[in-house]
């Protein structure tokens, strides 16, 4: 079924994002470290770190659940290899010029780099272009590969039938399968994610090379960065939901899930909900139209609905009262669902205009995208790396320490988390690479922070030798 | 049965709209409001002596209103001490600076205590005041202090609001400003424009939203169909993709 070259590539991607994970949680741990003025380093440091931190943690998240979903995904049709090989190669060489830009140029316009921050150049004056060359790079590649995969899809499957539409009747004729659904809905999400990069890029080159004839409207640059970037953030989730739904019961020993009505109404409405729910980043800016924010909040609920509702409704039905066959990989889908429920109620207080105005600016924010991120699909990628290193590798590597790394992975992901949202409920401000006096509690929560992050990059090492060390086997293995 | 649940969930949406509404409209872009509208002039009084109204005052020097309560736990003290501070450091005198109680328990004692607790009771460009007619004035500004009988506070913003010497709302400032922005709120009152956002230029192609001084309103601009066309491509590519994808289908 799976190909030998689609065995190797996946693994390729495995190793290359868990080293770049263990090279961003450090960075991470460096920046609450200097927050908790137990190293210092410079602001221009200190935010440039920043700027790495979070774009390559978004980047490779995004390409580790693309891996994981492309990989499945020759379960139901022919997935081309090139996309896939174009992908990693424009990932690498993207990333390349982006910690280039950062760690030699400097440059360090935060990862949301809101206009016009590139252009008050307190860096290399080579850095902003190549930062956004970088942006680019990536950017094509991931489109040329998601555009590939919804050709393979589409070669299979009628437009109605990969959107389950035959679904919202009764007895359907043909089944689509819950992970081409869902596949389906985030690669178009993400399509046009990605072409809200390159109209926002575009926009920013033009103003780069107009020498002061052409600028841009803030307001239209700052919906285009928060469509690109809120889009894609909560489109990687998705990709790691479409993994959970083809894995869980698979792996739990269970028959396998199907498409209803209500996951095929559910997933559908998702669609829309997702590609405007990014207009609750727009709450503080005033020129706004009162239409939109109403929108960005409305849509920011009922994009939770149908996701996080019946995908915790089918985990909960899964395993409720049912003999499973718990393993690692399992398990960490399990705890990811939870993880992703509990960041996600944090970021519909957030995105509650009331609430907003209130903690928009505050740790409140991190701590609920880490929360869904490091304790939500980090988790669901590794459980799928899990799956896949211990599917594909010779036999002769034991699981071991799996009660240590998963309550390690626990209590520092938790913790970590913890100190975040105290320090939101403390009004402490966020992106401050120091804190000023008024803030008593601020340096104490980091430095636990700190502590925390270092037992949850504990718990990483662990998976990251046992995965890539299977993984690496299935690199250089001659056969399958 | 499903069509139950849809039903309620419609009118749960229509529900949380209206909610939404209420929040957009209790918490939004209040810096806008009454501006270029004309201040009530309510009556002042300073003490058992003297007493005036705020467009006297404002004849012959624009004002700076800020509005306080003498018994705020809150932001009310750092307001009046950084708006003290920022306009000494501004160190300009072609302006007068009212600071009026909207606490109707305030006396004309307690301000005087404010006043000098602040070591601004001599200082000539500095009036503190009570009036009976706060209500008025607060709407004519647009503030809205919430009174929170639990806490025995208001909550309110910290607010400073420049008024030019016609008694007209010039400008301005919630929160807690930098001397830049108080320069800005001065410099408004004496008649000079101050940008609060950068307006569209020639070189400036695609706005969101196109503003017409002569009715007031805000058209749809170019830069809004941008917005749109990352979703309007993305279905066209679909549509192109199944065409091409179509003969591959067994």
């Amino acid at each position: 079924m799976e190909t030998i070259k689609a065995k190797k590539i996946t693994a390729l991607w495995i190793v290359v994002v868990l080293v770049l994970f263990v090279v961003s949680i450090v960075l991470g741990i460096l920046m609450r470290l200097n927050q908790a003025e137990i190293i210092h380093h410079s602001p221009v440091t200190f935010y440039g770190n920043m700027t790495t931190h979070g774009l390559t943690m978004i980047g490779i998240w995004f390409v580790a659940g693309m891996a994981g979903v492309n990989f499945l995904m020759q379960r139901y049709v022919t997935v081309s290899l090139w996309p896939n090989i174009a992908g990693l190669i424009f990932t690498v060489v993207g990333l390349t010029l982006l910690w280039v830009s950062t760690f030699i140029g400097n440059f360090h316009a935060g990862w949301t780099f809101l206009y016009p921050l590139p252009f008050k150049v307190m860096w290399a004056s080579w850095a902003t272009p190549m930062f956004l060359c970088s942006l680019t790079v990536m950017g094509v590649g991931w489109l040329i590969w998601s555009l590939g995969m919804v050709m393979q899809l589409l070669k299979r499957y009628s437009i109605s039938q990969v959107f389950a539409w035959q679904h919202f009747r009764k007895n359907p004729k043909v089944e689509t399968p819950p992970f081409v659904l869902i596949s389906m809905i985030t690669l178009v999400g993400i399509i046009a994610s990605l072409l809200a990069a390159v109209v926002l890029l575009v926009l920013y080159f033009m103003e780069l090379f107009s020498s002061g004839s052409f600028v841009n409207d803030a307001l239209l640059m700052k919906n285009l960065t928060y469509f690109f970037g809120h889009t894609i953030a909560n489109e990687m989730l998705y990709l790691g939901l479409a993994v959970l739904y083809e894995l869980f019961s698979e792996v739990s020993g269970r028959p396998k899930w199907k498409t209803t009505w209500y996951i095929a109404v559910a997933w559908n409405l998702s669609l829309i909900f997702i590609l405007t729910a990014f207009f609750h980043h727009l709450y503080m800016d005033f020129v706004q139209p009162e239409g939109l924010q109403i929108v960005g909040q409305l849509a920011s609920y009922l994009a939770s609905l149908p996701a996080a509702g019946v995908t915790v409704f089918s985990v909960i039905i899964a395993v409720y009262r049912t003999r499973i066959k718990w393993s690692l990989t399992n398990l960490l889908f399990f705890i990811g669902v939870a993880g992703w429920v509990i960041g996600g109620l944090g970021a519909l207080i957030d995105a509650t205009i009331s609430n907003n105005f209130v903690l928009h600016n505050t740790l409140w924010v991190p701590a609920h995208f880490h929360t869904y991120n490091a304790m939500g699909n980090v988790l669901f990628s590794l459980a799928f790396f899990h799956w896949f290193a211990m599917q594909f590798a010779s036999n002769n590597i034991r699981e071991r320490f799996t009660k240590a790394k998963l309550g390690l992975l626990i209590l520092g992901g938790a913790g970590f988390l913890a100190v975040f949202y105290i320090g939101g409920a403390e009004s402490i401000p966020r992106r401050y690479s120091n804190y000023p006096a008024e803030f008593p509690f601020a340096q104490m929560l980091a430095y636990a922070g700190a502590i925390f992050a270092t037992i949850y990059l504990t718990a990483i090492l662990f998976f990251f030798l046992n995965i890539s060390k299977r993984c690496i086997k299935i690199i250089f293995s001659s056969s399958s | 049965m499903y069509k139950n649940y849809i039903f309620i969930f419609l009118i749960a949406l229509v529900f949380s709209a209206v909610d939404v509404m209420g929040q957009v409209t209790q918490n939004g872009w209040k810096e806008e409001r009454q501006i270029y509208q004309k201040v009530y002039d309510a009556k002042l009084v300073m003490d058992e002596q003297r007493s005036t109204t705020i467009l006297q005052l404002a004849q012959t020097k624009p004002l700076i209103i800020a509005l306080v309560f003498t018994r705020c736990t809150g932001v009310c003290s750092p307001f009046l001490l950084q708006l003290k501070e920022n306009l000494q450091l501004i160190g300009k005198k072609n302006f007068n600076v009212l600071v009026i109680s909207f606490d109707v328990r305030d006396s004309l004692k307690d301000m005087a205590m404010l006043a000098q607790i602040f070591d601004l009771k001599t200082n000539p460009q500095w009036t503190f005041a009570v009036t009976g007619a706060i209500d008025s004035l607060n709407n004519s500004i647009g503030f809205d202090p919430v009174w929170d009988a639990k806490r025995q506070q208001f909550e309110h913003d910290a607010i400073a609001v420049g008024v030019n010497t016609e008694g007209i709302i010039t400008k301005k400032l919630i929160g807690m400003r930098n001397s830049k922005d108080l320069e800005l709120l001065i410099k408004s009152s004496e008649g000079e424009f101050s940008p609060s956002y950068r307006l569209p230029g020639k070189s400036n192609l695609f706005s969101c939203f196109n503003y017409n001084p002569q009715t007031g309103k805000n058209m749809p601009g170019l830069g809004l169909l941008f917005i749109l066309l990352p979703a309007v491509i993305t279905f066209l590519l679909l549509v192109f993709i199944n065409l091409l994808a179509k003969n591959y289908r067994t």
